[in-house]
């Protein structure tokens, strides 16, 4: 872009002779070590695990439009070899929200956010030619596959009544260990300890790589947000992981070598269970989410044109929520049994997180004030991750109150809570983030009328799938149930007539991807203009295979800011 | 928007930013309102006539009639019906989720009401107060600081008074909703007084159990009811159930929750009360149930297959009808004798297992269950 | 760097695993989760010196028992709730009976509600120390010696509380 003589651009060495020698087509896909490769595939398993996952979604959204258990007949007698008993039809049902579940969590937010875009970008944003440990990198991928792999054998495995583990994702004790007999459950552990060590490799990559290997200049301070939401992101993974991969081991132990850490007959404690897991499993919301802020931190400047508005405070407020976030953890626990000091304390420290995430808002908002704002399709993306990100989080205010909770909790107003932060929140930025960079991986322009008609037609269908699970949680229908009282019934018809909306966005998605792979326009260096100022945009789209084999250097301009948003005067 | 529960039940609460919010949320209102309300004029208009209009398929025609007419005439109950204990009809639904409905349940207990109050009040106003402030903010940056009415953006990246506005003030929004929501919670945790009814509930896969340890220790077996049952006897499918918990209305309650083999949780919505079912330990809570009245609630925690099909119904009636009850179930009354020999618990003999065993999962019948008292 | 990131992992995966036995010591130390404390004849003693001094009032005990699903027990208290004064030491009995055609060993948990009476519920003598093994029809009587910590009086999360329950579920020893 001629407009964009960017701060860096004389920096970079033009190095594209010998640099964009690739290797043939199964040294290139299948033994990478590429980073901006391996993100590619991380991308790619990524989009194909949500479309398992959303398409088991879709059928618990149809088998949930009427009472009555109507569809589970078909896929049970398919797992159990014919069997469809009544039980086993039930069991189906528990095997596709674990699987949901798991999926979403595990193979469609974790690697599209770290294994996807952080692998792509967060070398490029420091100046860094590559990860700093290639190999592992690799490693950790096919991991990944390994764990899909591992999770998907379980379903054709018994897990207690029928085929398949049917235990929640939070795989609780003692229901997933003496309820729920067979391998199927072993292998859905098995995933998750796959999947975990992958993330953990990964992490170690990101800590090291972000520490060791910023180009010249680029202090942490300057560093753009979405490395530094990486960073957190990844002390997040390296603290909680071990954790989670230490309570599933005892799981299994506790299945298969008669152990009983969990299990109240031999002196065990199945609440420790939960204490572990969600140890866990509330930073791992934020490992969802915090890559996220990252990415539409980067949006919102680029099309204000604008540096980010408090840029240490955005920084610091991810760090405070990674630490709060570490001490909140029996707030998933309310109604336990907990004395009422506990409920007390996790109920307090839990709202104290409303604070910094409250901050990001207002610091989105306060970047786009007086900004030239350009709606191009990331930007309404975020502008719609923004608002629904605040409705997901006020209802988080409202749950975090332990006495409320007591109402709440396991109802489907926690579910449209969560589905708001993450259905809502997390895949639109993962879909803002995909947009803004789309062309830059791929070297293609996509249409930027389908993402934005994808947008709404999105928007409209997610709100209508998960607002009115506000009002059925409210009015006390439970969780994970396939069948329900007719008085639930006006609002789960409605919510699931959304499904089919949220698909013809998706359907919206993949055309606009054919489109840019077949008649997509070339896309230049930096086809967002004046406010794409972070390193990627001064590389060719896509980059060349081996970048920056000189390291660029960044100047200090006084205002340290410069390195995140160089003014339009500078160009 | 959350608005629309706010401003449909809560008006009396908060008018002005009630009818503030009715204003903006009107089309979604009227949207869930009117086939809401249309059925609620439905059932309450034929209830009687329905019911009837069902009793030719059962066996049974008169029973709804004669339910009806006791139910009716429930606070007046005679003591001494000794054995012979009619359950209340189902005109005494009280805590039951209702079609279309925005909200939560009405509450029957203090707490509830307490909690409800809070959520309404505090919470509700505050969380819309936010969305709309996040959403006319984006308005106006939207219309205002496009690139057609702002072509040269600004330069500004940091302000710290309104960094420090932004930070206080939600600090102190929640400290204003902290001071409430630790008053509900020691009101929750308030212990019942030591000669408080003590009822045992014990999660099973897949049923209740209900144990009376000061009445002679029997336990109940409660069963859902299959769907044309339950619509025969004119109560919600999936939520009525073959016996109810039943307990002294108006009177503290100790709860005692235990699970007998995976986690349960007990948890009715019309009584602001949850409690997990965890194998080897119980769990206590007081509950106190303002009038008599049938509650429904379900088991709110995966539990393996039935997880759905395991409610909860608590039938709260006057003293003198629950001691009539106590006594048709062959329990004592007062405090039991301590000479005399404790009266047998009956054992608990699981009828479904969950690996597998032939029956697995079915719940006891009238022949099989454990523990029921003839 | 990267070596500071495997110790991080490495010994958060420790954590993991010290939580079982940190979690069993924090419990019983803290009481958390209505854990009960074991006390020795000495500490009894001295309790109840201290309680009869300062004339402490009457609690009113609660005993619960509960078989597991597997265990073909029957287990119940001989009575089912009792009065003490806080400070002295009462014994209370459970029945066991074993129900079954084989000799079956069980081990029994515990815990006390309200969960803040925990860390003030102590436990000279019981069977809850200890295995139980009965013979095919064998009838046994339990005892548990326990007394009220005096020091719940002092304690503001003890205020309104007027009963304990003792309750112990009888699982099959693993």
């Amino acid at each position: 872009m001629a407009t964009t003589a960017d701060t860096f651009q004389a920096h970079t060495d033009e190095h594209h002779h010998d640099a964009d020698h690739k290797p043939s087509f199964f040294a290139r896909w299948f033994m990478s070590t590429n980073h901006k490769d391996i993100g590619t595939l991380y991308i790619i398993f990524s989009i194909f695990a949500g479309i398992v996952g959303g398409a088991i979604s879709g059928l618990m959204r149809a088998e949930l439009a009427e009472p009555g258990v109507q569809l589970m007949g078909q896929v049970t007698a398919w797992l159990n070899g014919g069997s469809m008993d009544f039980d086993q039809q039930l069991h189906t049902w528990n095997v596709l929200i674990t699987a949901h579940g798991v999926i979403m969590v595990f193979f469609v937010v974790m690697p599209a956010t770290m294994g996807g875009f952080a692998n792509w970008f967060v070398p490029l944003m420091i100046g860094a030619p590559d990860m700093a440990f290639p190999r592992m990198n690799n490693i950790a991928f096919w991991m990944l596959m390994a764990a899909f792999g591992s999770l998907l054998l379980s379903f054709f495995f018994p897990g207690g009544i029928g085929q398949g583990a049917g235990t929640g994702w939070t795989i609780y004790a003692p229901l997933s260990t003496s309820g729920s007999v067979g391998p199927a459950v072993d292998f859905a552990i098995f995933a998750i300890h796959l999947s975990g060590a992958s993330s953990i490799m990964s992490s170690i990559n990101f800590i090291t790589t972000i520490f060791n290997m910023r180009a010249p200049g680029m202090t942490l301070h300057k560093m753009p947000l979405f490395a530094w939401s990486v960073l957190v992101t990844a002390f997040l993974l390296l603290l909680a992981l071990p954790v989670l991969a230490a309570a599933i081991t005892m799981l299994l132990t506790d299945r298969n070598f008669g152990t009983t850490f969990f299990d109240a007959s031999g002196g065990g404690d199945p609440v420790l269970y939960q204490h572990l897991f969600w140890f866990f499993g509330h930073p791992e919301v934020y490992i969802m989410i915090l890559p996220g802020f990252g990415i539409i931190s980067q949006i919102v400047a680029t099309f204000s044109r604008k540096p980010v508005f408090g840029y240490l405070g955005m920084a610091y407020a991810m760090v405070a929520i990674g630490v709060v976030g570490f001490i909140v953890w029996a707030h998933h626990m309310f109604t336990v049994g907990m004395d009422v000091n506990t409920k007390m304390y996790f109920t307090a420290a839990t709202m104290v997180i409303a604070v910094p995430t409250g901050i990001k808002i207002f610091s989105w908002i306060a970047t786009m004030w007086g900004g030239s704002l350009e709606f191009k399709s990331p930007l309404v993306w975020a502008l719609g991750f923004i608002f629904l990100f605040t409705v997901g989080g006020v209802t988080g205010v409202v749950l975090a109150n332990g006495g409320i909770d007591d109402n709440l909790h396991d109802t489907y107003y926690v579910v449209a809570h969560f589905h708001y932060v993450l259905s809502l929140g997390a895949v639109f930025t993962l879909f803002a983030g995909f947009f803004y960079w789309f062309p830059k991986m791929s070297g293609r322009m996509h249409s930027e009328l389908l993402a934005h008609i994808q947008f709404w037609v999105f928007f409209i269908g997610v709100n209508i799938i998960f607002f009115p699970q506000h009002f059925l949680g409210m009015n006390g229908m439970p969780r994970r149930y396939p069948d329900y009282t007719p008085a639930f019934q006006y609002w789960n018809e409605i919510s699931s007539w959304g499904v089919p909306i949220m698909a013809a966005s998706l359907v919206i998605f993949f055309i606009n991807m054919a489109y840019a792979f077949t008649a997509g326009k070339k896309a230049p260096a930096n086809y967002w203009g004046d406010g794409a100022t972070t390193l990627e945009w001064s590389l060719s789209s896509p980059p060349p295979y081996h970048q920056f084999e000189t390291l660029p250097v960044i100047e200090d301009h006084h205002s340290h800011h410069d390195a995140i948003g160089p003014t339009p005067a500078k160009a | 928007m959350k608005l629309g529960d706010f401003a449909r039940n809560r008006l009396h609460i908060l008018p002005s930013i009630a009818a503030l919010l009715a204003l903006l949320a009107a089309p979604q209102v009227s949207l869930a309102a009117a086939p809401q309300a249309a059925t609620q004029a439905t059932e309450s208009s034929a209830e009687a006539p329905a019911a009837d209009a069902r009793s030719p398929n059962v066996a049974d025609a008169t029973a709804p009639a004669a339910e009806a007419a006791e139910g009716s005439t429930v606070e007046a109950a005679p003591a001494d019906a000794a054995t012979d204990y009619t359950p209340l009809g189902p005109e005494w639904i009280k805590g039951a989720p209702e079609s279309g409905a925005l909200t939560f349940q009405e509450q029957f207990s203090a707490d509830g009401e307490f909690a409800l109050f809070m959520h309404d009040a505090i919470l509700m106003p505050i969380i819309t107060a936010i969305c709309l402030l996040v959403l006319a903010l984006l308005i106006w940056v939207v219309v205002r600081y496009n690139r057609r009415a702002n072509p040269v953006p600004s330069k500004t990246s940091h302000n710290t008074l309104i960094e420090v506005i932004w930070t206080v003030v939600p600090v102190l929004l929640l400290v204003v909703i902290a001071i409430p929501s630790i008053t509900l919670l020691a009101r929750q945790y308030e212990s019942p007084p030591a000669d408080a009814l003590t009822v045992k509930a014990t999660g099973y896969q897949w049923y209740w159990g209900y144990t009376y340890p000061d009445n002679g220790g029997f336990e109940v077996i409660s069963n859902m009811l299959d769907e044309g049952e339950a619509i025969a006897r004119g109560e919600p499918a999936q939520l009525a159930v073959d016996n109810r918990m039943v307990v002294p209305a108006g009177e503290p309650i100790r709860i005692q929750v235990a699970g007998a083999d995976v986690i349960h949780s007990f948890g009715i919505p019309s009584l602001w009360f949850k409690i997990d079912a965890v194998p080897g330990r119980i769990n206590e809570r007081m509950l106190f149930i303002k009038e008599p009245g049938i509650y429904y609630g379900q088991c709110m925690e995966l539990c393996g297959a039935r997880h759905a099909y395991m409610p909860i119904a608590i039938e709260a009636v006057p003293r003198p009808r629950f001691e009539a009850w106590v006594r048709s179930k062959g329990g004592t009354l007062g405090e039991p004798d301590p000479t005399a020999p404790a009266p047998e618990t009956p054992l608990q003999e699981p009828e479904s297992s969950i690996e597998g065993a032939p029956g697995a999962g079915a719940p006891p019948t009238e022949d099989t269950a454990p523990g029921q008292e003839a | 760097m990267a070596f500071i990131g495997v110790g991080l992992a490495l010994g958060m995966l420790g954590l993991g695993y010290a939580a079982v036995p940190l979690y069993d010591l924090f419990c019983r130390v803290t009481g958390f989760g209505g854990t009960t404390q074991v006390a020795t004849e000495a500490q009894a003693a001295t309790a109840a010196a201290q309680a009869s001094s300062a004339g402490a009032p009457v609690m009113s005990i609660r005993f619960d028992a509960n078989t597991a699903r597997d265990m073909p027990w029957q287990f119940k208290p001989r009575q089912v709730t009792d009065k003490v004064q806080i400070g002295q030491r009462d014994l209370a009995i459970y029945e066991a009976k074993n129900l079954s055609a084989v000799p079956i060993t069980g081990t029994a948990t515990f815990n006390v509600e309200p969960k803040q009476a925990g860390k003030y519920f102590n436990k000279i003598q019981c069977f809850c120390f200890t295995e139980q093994t009965l013979q095919p029809g064998q009838e046994v009587s339990m005892p548990v010696l326990y007394y009220v910590d005096p020091a719940a009086l002092d304690d503001p999360n003890m205020k309104g509380v007027e009963q304990i329950t003792l309750s112990y579920t009888f699982h099959r020893s693993k």
